[in-house]
């Protein structure tokens, strides 16, 4: 990471069902009562992009390249609007996916892995990335018992795997996991075992992270939550804008 | 006969394929006549007995729109923006540029991966990272520059629209007039043109002249691109015309 920048980036990865949003949840609201500044950031999230992404999901117009730079251009605003300024700003940036998740499912889909780090170059190094490997049929399980339809994408039928959605979802995954295990290999992710009791998962999470909060910037809440031990009140009305709690979900 | 070839990486669906079209690229600053020879070339063409696709930047169904509402804001970073051209530029060449060639059309490309790269190495992006960006496009049969200079340049600008903000750079320059800013952005623009037309080998044709006398220079050029193409078809080319001429006398 760049040395002018005080602030700090952790990110997850891992396929869908990995459990991975729901650590890196509870590790935002852990650092946000230790009165660190959070800033979340979630893949494909960016609102500039997200119409543009839309429309070729709708019409079917992505091919592996056009869905590639899609997904590309979402991350370099992201990166320009959201994570470069928070971390210049001292602040720690969660990020739910990141390069990773593109250096796999794009190279699933057959785009070169050397072009992708290329195009990629740009990206913040994180502080530190989380690899949630969990094996394929209990992913599976995890999602099946949650999710509605499966949708074009989402289940790889782009691919041409299998004309099935839960057939293809099986499979597209087991390529997407096969790329995670030599990412994490490649770029040195922590892994986490993704089987693992959640409150012990976290437990551990929070210990890898705990190191790099050194001299970080914590804010006390402008003083709101002062006013409101003074007086006794709760602060009902606050919730959605309290300034220590930063962007969070 | 052409082969699809990459500047990088043969992109994914794209397979090591000899195709009977012909793919020829007019590159150039704006105002530099670009348009009009672009137009006047199709015409020549079909004339002829070409089938023509012609394409220009932000024509896609996929990116076209984004970029354009993008654009009205000046919302976007440069890397994001690029990566939209990419995006849009990608969809062109894979769902009307290469099926196009592979019918064996001429398709004339108003501006192509380097109008691209030029602008955005202005604006701070790396050079490098846009020739790796870009990997994925297709070498083309010809380039065609054309070279014109500032001086050239500005009484077109001046005796029809005006100066355009993007093309006179106002995003990032600092200059005070748009007059300034105009002449130091295309002053620059005109310079990494340059260096692009000498590392890529484009064909150069000095844009100051006539539309006739560019012209003239332009189809010059394209006939050397597209002289086999009717030979290749089955029919009787130039070439089949002179054997046979000679035959008689041998």
């Amino acid at each position: 990471m760049d040395v002018n920048m005080p602030g700090r980036l952790f990110i997850v990865e891992g396929i869908d069902g990995s459990g991975k949003s729901t650590q890196l949840d509870l590790l935002s609201k852990w650092l946000m009562s230790q009165g660190y500044l959070v800033v979340f950031t979630e893949w494909n999230s960016s609102p500039i992009v997200k119409s543009t992404t839309r429309r070729g999901k709708k019409q079917r117009l992505l091919s592996p390249v056009s869905f590639s730079l899609i997904h590309a251009a979402d991350f370099a605003n992201r990166t320009h609007a959201q994570i470069l300024p928070a971390l210049k700003a001292g602040a720690i940036v969660l990020a739910d996916r990141y390069v990773y998740t593109a250096f796999a499912r794009d190279a699933v889909r057959g785009v070169s892995r050397e072009w992708l780090r290329g195009v990629y170059s740009f990206a913040v190094m994180p502080t530190l990335a989380f690899y949630f490997d969990v094996p394929l049929p209990e992913a599976i399980r995890r999602i099946s018992q949650g999710r509605m339809r499966l949708k074009y994408y989402e289940a790889g039928l782009d691919l041409g795997l299998s004309p099935d959605p839960e057939e293809s979802f099986r499979m597209y995954q087991g390529l997407i996991k096969a790329e995670y295990d030599r990412l994490a290999e490649e770029f040195s992710l922590v892994r986490m075992d993704a089987t693992a009791n959640l409150i012990r998962q976290q437990h551990e999470m929070r210990e890898l992270v705990r190191p790099h909060l050194g001299g970080v910037m914590r804010v006390d809440g402008g003083g709101v939550g002062e006013a409101l031990r003074e007086t006794g009140l709760i602060g009902r009305y606050l919730a959605n804008r309290s300034p220590g709690t930063g962007l969070a979900p | 006969m052409t082969e699809l070839r990459f500047y990088g990486d043969r992109p994914p669906g794209m397979g090591a394929e000899i195709v009977p079209g012909r793919l020829i690229v007019i590159e150039a600053t704006d105002r530099a006549g670009r348009s009009t020879q672009v137009a006047l070339l199709k015409e020549w063409l079909e004339e002829q007995g070409y089938a023509v696709l012609d394409t220009g930047l932000v024509r896609s169904d996929l990116a076209g729109p984004g970029i354009k509402r993008a654009k009205e804001g000046h919302t976007l970073d440069p890397l994001t923006l690029n990566l939209f051209y990419a995006t849009d530029f990608w969809d062109r060449l894979e769902r009307q540029i290469v099926p196009s060639l592979r019918a064996g059309m001429v398709v004339v490309a108003d501006r192509y991966i380097f109008s691209l790269i030029a602008r955005a190495a202005l604006r701070g992006v790396s050079v490098q990272w846009m020739e790796d960006l870009y990997g994925f496009a297709l070498v083309p049969d010809r380039v065609i520059y054309l070279d014109i200079d500032v001086e050239h340049l500005l009484p077109r600008v001046v005796g029809s629209t005006g100066f355009d903000y993007w093309e006179s750079g106002q995003d990032f320059l600092t200059s005070g007039s748009v007059y300034d800013s105009f002449v130091e952005y295309q002053r620059l623009l005109l310079a990494e043109f340059r260096y692009l037309a000498e590392r890529h080998q484009f064909s150069v044709v000095d844009a100051r002249g006539s539309v006739a006398e560019v012209f003239r220079a332009v189809r010059a050029e394209v006939e050397g691109v597209i002289r086999d193409m009717g030979t290749e078809a089955g029919l009787p080319g130039p070439e089949l015309i002179e054997r046979g001429s000679e035959a008689p006398a041998g």
